[in-house]
């Protein structure tokens, strides 16, 4: 049998055994050793498993998973989102559609702390919607808000999706971090702006909140100044090259866990779920990423990947064209797969063309991020409208509906950034000469 | 069979905490030796024991991940398939499972085998690899025993 026919017929056997429910990772991991055995032998498919688990759970480099990830359960856990929620909501609470504004803001300043999609979406879904529900808040409104802003943790330093993105094609962390911030903030701004006019159209959606006076609004910023001292450490440190990307998440995590213990915002059982929990979600990571090597190293050897560059990059095609397939690709990937899945699968095929199109791998990685944002949140696959549709009761139509309008937004954005690099690179190539 | 299921339960609750303790060791170290090098006295090996202790806190969490169903499936094509169809897909795919870790866990003591016999050590420290080859086979075989108990409770259900 050629290496082709090898190669097609795995490929079938992965999605045979992700239609049959078993682990993406196990997937991965079974499908590549079964090609690999078959390509290869059997002996070195034995020892290509043991090797890659081995040198993926013990690699340095990628503890700063688990790491990031206990830093925003933490964040999340003590309450810092709350604070952080009740000092937009005394900002611009009082306008129509301010308290859903104040969840893009207060979204968006949490996202300093915690790289986790579903720990802000969570968390949000139990602070903001209630309070939006007590102003009569139309139901689509504030769960789509919700589902939608916790897409940014995909993006906004320091994301889990990038550290992984990072890793996988062995860029710069510190970049990706840089490179997330004015892509990020481009996004959350469009939030607003989609809210701002969703309300302009019809203000029973989000109707006024109480105003708070000028005092009372200085008195809730003490929160979100610890919050941003926090991100310059960590982000800071790294681009000063004081820290690697595992020492920031380890000092990111002492810092906020000094914070909320000094405040007595957490306790013991608190902590400990804190923890028990990023264990949970790294573990669930590093399943991936270890079944993903296995099947990297078979398609290493079938070449797969540059045949497919090879393929791709001599189409009588702009380069652009080209791109926006590869995204369509991770777009119908991310909605039947869950997205970081689908990017851990898709990057080592797709990064050589991008690279041979002449992209930058930074700017590259971005794209995939705000290409998985939006997966997050459109169907059949969209974690977060489950997440948040569980923990309000609120039925999952309306969810999806409420998500809708944002995603015309977020695709804007995804063209500026298509077409305009600069966006995403100005600040690293400032700030990381 | 009651009573194995609360032993792997119990094996992967304790094996969870560790590798929460050894979560914890990694920011304590990391810190230590962030601090310590300001004085020009850094602790010597940080990177290897960093790694070392990352595998604990990986390789002891799976079980317990497993037990709380928090890997990433895609379950939208089976949960549309009649009942008899689904367990028969899950008694496959937890087969499929043990069958994985199993293969992995017998190559990691392999591997494990292999390194104790030519001495390799870690580069600054020189400490033994083999333990950690080791102890990631073994937190693979407590896996395959949580899908072993997970398959017999599906066989014993569909049974009943």
């Amino acid at each position: 049998m050629s290496i082709t026919i090898i190669g097609i017929l795995t490929i079938v056997l992965l999605f045979v055994l992700f239609l049959m429910g078993l682990e993406i990772g196990i997937s991965m991991a079974l499908a590549g050793f079964i090609g690999f055995a078959a390509i290869v032998n059997v002996k070195a498919a034995f020892s290509l498993v043991a090797n890659d688990v081995f040198t993926v759970f013990s690699s340095y480099g990628f503890t700063v998973i688990p790491l990031f990830v206990l830093m925003g359960q933490l964040g999340a856990s003590a309450g810092i989102a709350r604070n952080l929620y009740n000092s937009a909501y005394k900002f611009i609470g009082h306008i129509p559609g301010g308290l859903a504004i104040g969840t893009v803001m207060a979204g968006t300043a949490f996202k300093a702390i915690c790289g986790s999609t579903t720990a802000t979406t969570a968390t949000f879904a139990t602070i903001a919607v209630p309070e939006m529900d007590r102003y009569g808040y139309d139901k689509r409104l504030s769960c789509g808000i919700v589902a939608t802003v916790g897409t940014l943790g995909a993006i906004l330093p320091p994301s889990v999706v990038l550290i992984i993105y990072g890793i996988l094609t062995e860029t710069s962390i510190g970049r990706l971090f840089l490179a997330g911030i004015i892509p990020g903030l481009l996004v959350a701004f469009s939030f607003a702006i989609t809210l701002f006019i969703w309300c302009k159209i019809n203000p029973k959606l989000g109707p006024k909140g109480e105003k708070s006076t000028w005092r009372e609004r200085f008195a809730s910023l003490p929160p979100v100044i610890w919050v941003i001292i926090i991100f310059v450490i960590v982000v800071g440190g790294i681009m000063e090259g004081f820290f690697t990307p595992t020492e920031a998440g380890s000092v990111g995590t002492l810092a906020v866990l000094i914070l909320v213990a000094g405040k007595k915002d957490i306790n013991l059982k608190g902590f400990i779920k804190s923890v028990m929990d990023s264990l949970r979600i790294a573990c669930m990571v590093f399943i991936l990423l270890a079944g993903a090597t296995i099947l990297g190293h078979f398609f290493a050897v079938t070449r797969t990947p540059y045949t497919v560059a090879e393929w791709l990059t001599t189409l009588p095609v702009n380069r652009n064209v080209i791109m926006i397939i590869i995204i369509v690709v991770y777009l119908i990937g991310g909605s039947f797969i869950e997205d970081l899945a689908f990017l851990i699968l898709a990057t080592p095929i797709f990064l050589p063309i991008a690279v041979k199109l002449g992209y930058d791998p930074i700017w590259f990685g971005i794209i995939v991020c705000v290409t998985c944002m939006i997966g997050i949140i459109i169907p059949p696959i969209a974690l977060n409208v489950f997440l948040v549709s569980g923990i309000t009761k609120t039925p999952i139509g309306i969810v999806y509906k409420g998500t809708f309008p944002y995603l015309v937004g977020m695709s804007i954005c995804l063209l500026i950034l298509l077409f305009f690099p600069q966006i995403s690179l100005w600040l690293p190539g400032l700030l990381m000469k | 069979m009651g009573r194995g299921v609360t032993t792997i339960n119990w094996v992967s609750r304790f094996m969870y905490w560790i590798a929460g303790a050894a979560l914890l060791c990694i920011i304590l170290i990391t810190v230590s030796d962030i601090i310590l090098r300001r004085f020009r006295t850094g602790i010597v090996g940080t990177y290897e024991i960093v790694g070392f202790l990352g595998a604990i806190v990986v390789g002891f969490s799976i079980p317990q991940s497993f037990l709380d169903k928090a890997h990433v499936i895609m379950d939208s094509v089976t949960k549309a398939l009649p009942q008899r169809l689904q367990k028969g897909f899950i008694l496959l795919t937890r087969f499929l499972g043990i069958a994985m870790f199993g293969i992995i866990g017998w190559n990691l003591f392999v591997m494990g085998n292999e390194l104790w016999r030519s001495g390799e050590g870690s580069p600054t420290l020189h400490w033994p690899v083999y333990p950690i080859a080791y102890s990631l086979g073994l937190c693979c075989f407590v896996e395959c025993l949580v899908l072993i108990c997970e398959l017999s409770q599906e066989l014993k259900r569909s049974e009943a």
